[in-house]
């Protein structure tokens, strides 16, 4: 705990002296360049060792405010790597706004946002996890504002301080009813309060679901989240959308080591929400022609995957079936880190894009791969991870839910019909493809489609640390082996049962197998490279124009746009899309709202405005009243009381 | 365990080697059909030798994607004919669950496809492109809800365990569910292949072309890497196919791949006598015939589920 605690202050402390030193730019920026990476790699240490060596204390050491479990480990390790290589890029990416405002407040920011959610993942007592989850929340909101010039952002910055403090509230209920009269409110007492039976499990579950659901935004609680996370800076976005989200989905696996098996009808809640997000997050993101919105819109899909896998494992754990409870959590925790790691690789190349060209119209741009080849290189590798396809890290996790998803048809009764969920899945799989070949074909291939100026070397300073992440998607493609037993020790901290490790262990030669089919991969694609330029004629290349079907005056304005590009599809799923399309002359316009923020946010919200404002007829600001309103509010206590008291 | 699998890499060279006989007996059977005298079955062959020597002509736009995209389509679609029992029993890679590597192959040589066609700037390959990722996205399911079906009658999570004994098992006990998943596997077929009714490989407007159009400035022997993983690919389906509905679990492994082979030419036929009694949709009714194939993949799934 002290290399942890150690860690964490040098971040502060880093964060703090980034801010202080202000007036003397360079040095500030090297001490947080430095500095924070330096304290996450103290602080990862400890979660590292504990994950390889397999070493776990008695849990939770009774007294101690912050500790570490094998879920903590996994979550930590997260928090802290991508936390480094977010912090690394934003300094480069933030200097050029120090002339408008103090960068070394959204660096300090950032710090304390990396320590508040390290504090989450490792709280071992109530206060102190809510305390953590508050701090976040507020670290957040301020990072969300930065750029408070922007309408757009000030208003995100509001839905997402609203929304969060739903969350707050609902986390606080949970706890209320589930440890009333717990002295020290260590999630120890809450776990021995759960076997005890002395727990209302249906209002935890639930209010849990809604807690950690908003803060994961499940649909249909997504909604704050594409424009928080598309207003703040990007490498904040990075880090919102790849780490903070997550503390939702670390919530939901904590509550669940605590209170032990949930009843099936959580779990077939869980799974069916999981296929929702799934399915409508991408399909929304779809719409999208913002490139932060429409990559904040894929968090909501990935949460859905991740949710499919979680719903597996306490599907696993209703009907008795341990091997499948396993499959789900270890399933789910791998695809939290992976999503983790492409979609703060797809910020961060996004980020480069705006930092280059200053705008995020996907529609404006295009033939970028020229221009930025580096970035685009590495957009690739996040564009397939994210997709879902050998040989890269998210075929990996996508494969362990699917092979949990068919392992229930194995089953017997009602979690056969479970099995039907594969289809959403491989539904999900195929709409980002379509989305992510969007995305990458618009930004970066083809031509311009508007004069934007690049200035050459527009990636220097932002391409080492998309690199560091594009490396990590490949090597966890490629030697699952190298994460899936510590993400199987997470997932057995879930179900307090360290027997079913063995069998995953025992599976290794099945991950040994994906790694023979990665390397067989690229070895053929290799070999067939080699071939092509030994034996075909294909130095004797001539170079033109595209091909124009006889069309001679081709312009770059008649490629293929995101919203020409998008049509097919989204004039199919029209309505569930909530996407409605302006054909003009010449043009198409897709437009893009978000159902739920739209058709049932705003008239709630309308609604919660009016009965708010028939409150204010009790403030008649009479002195009278107000002591009447203290003599009724006394006598009701008084009548509750007897009614209590009375035999 | 250990044994260098001498058979089964050498049913996939075979099967590999033969693949582009198939679209040649599809595309004869057509002409026979409509009275026509056609090319020779074996006229893919010299297009690939033709293609092959030829020089190439790379638009200025491309990057080195375009270069790449033909060879990703071909190693992914070889690795993927890895994963499948060609005589019924053994595939030269298993794992559980690699029907979803099998999948994520085909899925990783359409991606880099689809950003080829992207690459060249050109409206009509764009539009190709969205036409292509639009129906995939409809595939994907019914791909995946058949294989479901197979997983649900069999019990197996690999392609090399299901097929075979297993499979033959099943057939008594499930076989109006097996006849259902084969139908939709024949829809997914006929789209991955881009056969009609979803795609003509014959039309000469590229406004009508959904895959033809995609790989419009391919040329050389970048085209004939693409048009070889094309026969590839209806190969691949095609032992999907023949594998359910034709489970070898008892025969000679040689007699079982010598089945396979006169299945595989007998798909064929079926797409060309397909080809020949039916016009090919409007675009826009072309995801209709692809959530039918999943439809009656799900009803498979609804009678085993029962």
């Amino acid at each position: 705990m002290i290399m942890i605690a150690g860690g964490l202050g040098i971040i502060l402390l880093s964060g703090i002296l980034a801010l202080a030193l202000e007036r003397y730019p360079r040095t500030a920026d090297s001490i947080f360049r430095w500095g924070v990476p330096a304290g996450c790699l103290a602080a990862i240490w400890p979660a590292v060792s504990l994950l390889v060596t397999g070493a776990l204390p008695s849990r939770p050491t009774a007294g101690e405010v912050f500790g570490l479990d094998a879920l903590s480990a996994w979550f930590t390790v997260m928090v802290l790597g991508v936390g480094a290589v977010t912090a690394v890029y934003g300094v480069r990416y933030l200097e050029r706004e120090r002339s408008k405002r103090r960068v070394g407040t959204a660096h300090l920011l950032l710090s304390i946002l990396i320590v508040a959610i390290t504090g989450v993942v490792t709280a071992e007592r109530v206060v102190a996890f809510l305390a953590s989850w508050e701090l976040m929340a507020i670290a957040a909101f301020l990072l969300i504002i930065f750029e408070r010039e922007h309408a757009e952002a000030r208003r995100a910055g509001l839905i997402y301080l609203v929304v969060t403090h739903v969350s707050t509230i609902a986390l606080i209920g949970m706890f209320a009813a589930w440890g009333p009269g717990l002295p020290g409110g260590g999630f120890q007492e809450l776990a021995i309060a759960a076997v005890n039976h002395r727990v209302p499990v249906a209002l935890v579950l639930g209010l849990g679901l809604i807690g950690f659901g908003v803060k994961a935004g499940v649909v249909p609680a997504h909604f704050w989240l594409p424009g928080a996370h598309a207003a703040a800076p990007s490498h904040v976005s990075a880090f919102l959308s790849g780490v903070m989200i997550k503390t939702g989905i670390y919530g939901l696996l904590r509550v669940l080591s605590l209170l032990g098996p949930p009843p099936a009808w959580w779990a077939w809640t869980i799974l069916l929400l999981g296929l929702a997000s799934a399915v409508l997050g991408v399909l929304w993101a779809l719409a999208q022609h913002d490139i932060k919105r429409l990559l904040a819109y894929h968090s909501v899909e990935n949460i859905g995957i991740i949710l499919l896998g979680i719903g597996l494992g306490t599907l696993g754990q209703a009907y008795h079936h341990p091997a499948l409870a396993l499959l789900g959590f270890t399933g789910a925790v791998l695809h939290t880190l992976n999503h983790s790691l492409f979609k703060s690789l797809l910020f961060l190349g996004a980020g480069a894009v705006v930092h280059a060209t200053g705008t995020r119209e996907i529609d404006r741009l295009g033939g970028l791969a020229r221009l930025m080849p580096r970035t685009a290189w590495a957009f690739l590798i996040g564009s397939a991870a994210i997709v879902g396809l050998p040989p890269l890290n998210g075929f990996v996790s996508e494969w362990m839910i699917f092979r949990g998803l068919f392992e229930t048809g194995g089953t017997t009764g009602v979690l056969r019909t479970a099995s039907a969920a594969a289809c959403g899945l491989a539904l999900t799989g195929a709409l980002a493809l379509a989305c992510f070949t969007k995305l990458h074909g618009v930004l970066f291939l083809g031509t311009p489609r508007h004069t934007a100026t690049v200035a050459p070397g527009a990636e220097q300073g932002l391409i080492n640390p998309q690199l560091a992440l594009a490396a990590a998607c490949i090597l966890i493609g490629v030697l699952p082996i190298l994460v899936i037993p510590a993400a199987a020790q997470a997932a057995s901290a879930v179900l307090h049962d360290s027997g079913g490790i063995g069998e995953v262990v025992a599976g290794a030669s099945v991950t040994s197998a994906i790694s023979v089919a990665a390397l067989a991969l690229l070895a053929l694609i290799a070999i067939v490279w080699r071939l092509r330029a030994r034996v075909a004629y294909v130095d004797r290349a001539a170079l033109g124009p595209t091909w124009g079907c006889a069309f001679s005056q081709v312009t770059s304005r008649m490629q293929y746009t995101a919203s020409s590009y998008a049509g097919n599809l989204l004039m199919v799923f029209g309505p569930l899309a909530g996407t409605h399309r302006v054909v003009g002359p010449g043009t198409l316009h897709v437009h893009a709202a978000d159902p739920v923020l739209d058709r049932l946010g705003r008239p709630v919200w309308s609604w919660v405005q009016g009965a708010a404002s028939n409150m204010r007829r009790l403030q008649t600001g009479r002195i009278f009243w107000y002591l009447l309103y203290v003599i009724f509010a006394l006598v009701g206590f008084l009548l509750y009381l007897w009614f209590v008291t009375a035999p | 365990m250990i044994a260098f699998p001498v058979f089964p890499i050498f049913t996939l060279l075979i099967v590999l080697g033969l693949a582009p006989v198939l679209p040649g007996i599809a595309n004869r059977t057509k002409s026979a059909l409509t009275g026509r005298r056609g090319a020779p079955v074996l006229q893919l062959y010299s297009d690939l030798g033709k293609l092959w020597r030829k020089g190439v002509v790379y638009s200025r736009t491309t990057t080195v994607l375009f270069r790449l995209a033909p060879v990703v389509l071909l190693a992914t679609s070889l690795l993927a004919g890895g994963l499948l029992p060609l005589d019924g029993r053994v595939a030269l890679l298993s794992f559980p669950g690699d029907l979803v590597a099998f999948a994520g192959l085909l899925g990783l040589g359409r991606f880099f496809l689809v950003l080829a066609a992207m690459d060249t700037g050109s409206s009509f390959e764009g539009m190709g492109a969205s036409r292509e990722v639009t129906f995939a996205s409809f595939a994907e399911p019914a791909l995946f809800l058949c294989f479901t079906v197979l997983v649900l009658a069999t019990g197996q999570l690999q392609l090399a365990g299901m097929f075979g004994v297993p499979l033959a098992a099943a057939w008594p006990v499930a076989a109006p569910s097996l006849v259902l998943a084969a139908a939709g596997l024949f829809i997914v077929t006929l789209a991955e292949t881009c056969r009609v009714p979803v795609d003509d490989p014959l039309t000469h407007l590229e406004l009508t072309m959904i895959h033809e159009v995609m790989i419009l400035d391919h040329s050389g022997p970048d085209l004939a890497l693409i048009l070889y993983a094309s026969s590839v690919k209806m190969a691949l389906f095609g032992s999907l196919i023949v594998g359910v509905l034709a489970p070898r679990a008892h025969e000679q492994r040689v007699l079982a791949f010598g089945e396979l082979i006169l299945g595989l030419g007998l798909v064929a036929i079926a797409i060309g006598v397909v080809e020949s009694i039916m016009a090919r949709l409007r675009m826009n009714r072309v995801p209709h015939l692809l959530v039918a194939a999943s439809a009656l993949a799900g009803l498979a799934l609804i009678l085993l589920l029962r």
